[in-house]
């Protein structure tokens, strides 16, 4: 743990050269990843990373530094090096720090690291045996468990410290089908906020390898999607990274400060089809993307991005707020201690509607059915976005036909969302980890089942 | 706790324990990033950090921890979770520490003039290079990035059979990443560069590079659908070899994730292709003289002449299969275990110029970019449907720059369409490892655009 008077004194010497707030990062995290291949543990790795990063404004810039000696000596450097690369002159500074430690939303009962390796190794075993016995073409199975644990306490010069403490567990099936010429795969990757619990409550890990596995023969099975445009239904659950793609990057203020986004000044205005309200949710317990304070200290909340098509709100961190004169939204993330924080994503995801989610395909005429998505990125200054889909079918006449392998939906954000014109009544969740400019995050993407009346899709 | 009395504590703790033969792989790195915006210094960051992974063999099988706390607490952590970690291990393979004999070149990677350049000198730089992209058309509005990095980093890897190496490398580099506007119409475009010692002039050539993608993306026309021949520019080939090296993995091959398993000595390309793993190259952090178990690394073509020679091995992969390492084991981190990666991984220059490349196309189109490769390309499958970006060609000339639209095909199958490899090698960053490819020129490729 951190020595409080250290920090007050990291934080008065970031700012001795006239920075005009400082904040220091500090983080100790365990972190277990266990891995199976072909029913056999392979790779047991245990690893410990700590450290602390300072960060300095002065105006509407910021240095970062960070170091793993958590030493006084260490912070000192650490803050001395951040004050030298905001300028010279020597302002004196005191800080005094309040104390707390922030509400936890995701309680943990079976905290991961004192849970034994063999019981860990029992739920992968289960779910590689599941995924196996699903069909010989199964020619590989590989399962991981990934846990960590990290305490954090974020500490600035308003006076603010906080600790808080994330517990994180995760399942990862992937499996491969093959015949003599072709491999083809499927994957299923649950993951919490929660304890070894989650193997034992939510999570069927049979259940995962199985539909693993069903996936990959699915798709060993399925011909080249058809290339062109054509109207698209997407499920629920991970097709929810159509929103995180086409839209969610372009609402980060990472993007909008800078006004190196498409929907940049565009708060008010209709940006999306009028049966669309997107959230991005800090607050849900035990979910993959949620947070007690985010990793400036500030509260987790409750977004609205987009009421009925209307654009009503950024993801905003404390430093581009600044820029753009917008409060922060508990938004400010990052992979660990070595990134320094900025806006990102939660848990995001497109309310339920009022669309019966039969009706949907049953009136879509010829085009595709994205079942399971993979990940996309995009393009936040074009809006331009391409995501995969991981099991699809084609539709025909109205009905759900063969399956297809090997589809992409490229577009532009600003050209898609108004193409929503359904939107389904059940609403699911699902895991991914995000990749941007503070590194990779857990994020949950989610929406019910919904339909684009047009879009690009790549195939053979 | 100093590094090496860190060390001697581990192995004599370790050893209380019975483990006799266990390793750490250290790494310290420093770095320095400055972006500047409209002149101002956005983004300021240095740092300076050490990670430690310690393995231990008991009863045959390797357990791994990792530490970026070097205390007591430590030494304690590293030993009970080598202990516990190992003793779940099933897998049958058989594990190895290495002894530290033979041969290890001498590389020159560490380049002091690039210490020489100051915080200071490098903001500067960045401010210029903003300005000097600016200026260079009215429509660049703005940039993304102005940017200037510098990394150093040593390696070092202990253990108890008597190895003991490290090297040190460092590398100074930066980007530009220009956003055009022309009224509605927006496009931006991003390049990176290396310094040759202290010198940045490179950066010119980025700056004229990405200027010019940025403006002709502001009118671009639309990509009718079909089956097109395209080529593939040197970037492009990039990245689709960096998202699939890993099929050249023989433990990929040995667990029935790449396709190549027992395909050695097989034609696998087509005869223009000759693909190459250097770990010597001059001038790339990405090389190395030992690999991520201490054994000394070598130069191999892994395809020569559409002949497939070898796979990338460690030391596990070769023992099975009954050949020598090839010195690609690989730590992703000091946390990670021991895999197989690449270090400087390139497709051979072939003779053609990249206008000659255009012209044996004739009609088609010449992919710039690939998008959501993490996704959209699968290195157990090799197929890839992708996003991309580009060039009509026309009259066997590059022509108007194309919007958004998607081209798929499988990386086994594309290596035997190869029809032409251009001349025009060219190096990406150096990372983890460092990919290098000329332009390709391919058969019909399925692409949907309007």
């Amino acid at each position: 743990m951190m020595n409080r008077s250290h920090v007050e004194a990291a934080l008065a010497a970031a700012l001795a050269t006239g920075g005009d707030f400082s904040e220091l990062f500090f983080q100790d995290c365990v972190e277990n990843n266990l891995s199976m291949t072909d029913g056999r543990i392979e790779n047991a790795v245990t690893g410990r990373l700590c450290g602390a990063g300072i960060r300095v404004y002065k105006g509407l810039g910021s240095v970062y530094a960070y170091t793993n000696d958590t030493s006084y000596n260490g912070l000192m450097a650490c803050a001395r090096k951040a004050a030298q690369a905001v300028g010279e002159g020597a302002c004196e500074r005191q800080v005094r720090l309040g104390g707390s430690v922030a509400a936890n939303i995701s309680p943990v009962q079976k905290i991961p690291m004192y849970v034994p390796g063999a019981r860990k190794a029992e739920i992968l075993r289960a779910a590689s045996a599941a995924a196996k016995s699903v069909s010989p073409e199964i020619r590989q199975v590989r399962v991981g468990m990934l846990d960590w644990d990290s305490s954090v306490t974020i500490a600035n010069s308003d006076g603010l410290c906080v600790s808080d403490r994330r517990v994180y567990s995760r399942l990862l099936c992937s499996a491969v089908a093959a015949n003599e010429t072709e491999n083809q795969t499927g994957a299923v990757n649950p993951g919490r906020q929660m304890g070894f619990e989650l193997f034992e409550t939510l999570v069927d890990p049979e259940e995962c390898g199985r539909t693993a596995a069903k996936q990959a023969v699915t798709m060993l099975h399925a011909d080249a999607c058809p290339a062109g445009r054509m109207p698209v239904v997407i499920d629920g659950g991970f097709g929810g990274v159509i929103f995180h793609e086409a839209c969610g990057h372009s609402l980060e203020a990472t993007s909008v400060a800078f006004g190196n986004s498409e929907f940049a000044g565009k708060l008010g205005q209709q940006i999306a089809s009028p049966v669309v309200t997107a959230i991005d949710d800090g607050t849900m317990p035990g979910e993959w993307g949620s947070l007690n304070v985010d990793d400036e200290g500030t509260p987790a909340t409750r977004l609205v991005l987009i009421e009925k098509g209307i654009l009503k709100n950024y993801m905003v961190d404390r430093l581009n707020g600044r820029r753009m004169g917008m409060a922060p939204t508990g938004s400010a993330r990052r992979q660990d201690y070595t990134f320094a924080p900025t806006s990102r994503m939660r848990n995001t995801f497109i309310a339920p509607g009022e669309d019966d989610e039969a009706e949907i395909i049953a009136t879509c005429g010829d085009g595709l059915y994205a079942k399971e998505m993979g990940g996309g990125s995009v393009n936040p200054v074009t809006g331009e976005f391409n995501f995969s889909v991981r099991e699809g079918y084609l539709i025909r006449d109205g009905k759900i036909d063969r399956p297809v392998r090997g589809a992409s939906l490229v577009g532009r954000g600003a050209e898609i969302l108004p193409k929503i014109d359904r939107v389904g009544r059940k609403m699911w969740m699902a895991q991914g980890m995000c990749g941007s400019q503070s590194g990779s995050i857990p994020t949950n993407v989610g929406q019910p089942m919904i339909r684009v009346t047009d879009i690009i899709v790549g195939g053979r | 706790m100093e590094l090496n009395l860190f060390i001697e504590k581990l192995f004599a703790r370790a050893a209380e324990e019975g483990m006799d033969k266990c390793e750490v792989y250290y790494v310290d790195g420093s770095s320095f990033d400055v972006n500047v915006y409209k002149g101002e210094v956005v983004d300021y960051s240095v740092s300076d950090a050490a990670g430690l992974g310690f393995r231990a063999l008991v009863d045959g099988k390797m357990g791994y921890a990792s530490t970026q706390a070097f205390d007591e607490e430590a030494v304690e952590l590293l030993v009970n979770a080598v202990k516990t970690n190992a003793a779940l291990i099933e897998s049958e393979d058989e594990q190895f520490l290495y002894d530290g004999h033979g041969e290890y070149a001498k590389l020159d990677l560490y380049d002091p003039a690039i210490d020489t350049v100051s915080a200071g000198d490098k903001i500067a730089y960045a401010r210029e290079m903003e300005k000097r992209t600016l200026a260079r058309d009215a429509r660049v509005e703005q940039l993304q990035a102005s940017e200037i990095f510098s990394e150093s980093s040593k390696v070092r890897i202990v253990n108890t059979l008597g190895l003991d190496v490290s090297s040190s490398a460092n590398v100074m580099g930066g980007c530009v990443g220009p956003v055009a506007r022309d009224g509605e119409k927006a496009s931006s475009a991003y390049r990176l560069f290396l310094a040759k010692g202290a010198d940045f002039s490179d950066s010119e050539k980025a700056i004229e590079e990405s200027v010019n993608e940025a403006t002709a993306f502001l009118q671009a026309e639309p990509m009718p659908s079909g089956a097109w021949p395209v080529v593939f520019r040197r970037d492009a080939v990039r990245s689709l070899l960096s998202t699939f090296c890993g099929v050249f993995s023989a433990d990929n091959a040995q667990k029935d994730l790449s396709l190549l398993k027992g395909r050695e000595g097989e034609k696998i390309a087509a005869e223009c292709v000759t693909l190459v793993d250097d770990p010597h190259m001059a001038g790339s952090v990405s090389s190395t003289p030992f690999d991520g178990e201490g054994v000394p690394t070598r130069r191999k073509e892994l395809i020569s002449e559409g002949v497939l020679t070898t796979l990338m091995h460690n030391l596990k992969t070769a023992k099975k299969q009954g050949v020598s390492s090839t010195g690609n084991a690989a730590r992703a981190s000091y946390a990670s275990a021991v895999g197989i990666a690449p270090t400087n991984f390139y497709i051979a220059p072939g003779s053609a110029s990249f206008e000659e490349v255009l012209a044996q196309a004739g009609e088609g189109v010449v992919v710039t970019q690939l998008q959501g490769l993490h996704a959209g390309a699968n290195a157990i499958s090799g197929d890839f449907s992708l996003g991309a970006k580009g060039y009509r060609i026309r009259g066997g000339k590059l022509d108007r720059a194309v919007k958004q639209f998607t081209v798929a095909g499988n990386f086994y199958q594309l290596l035997k369409d190869v029809e032409t490899v251009g001349a025009d090698l060219e190096f990406g960053m150096p990372g983890a490892a460092r990919i290098g490819a000329p332009s390709l020129l391919v058969k019909g490729l399925t692409i949907a655009g309007e």
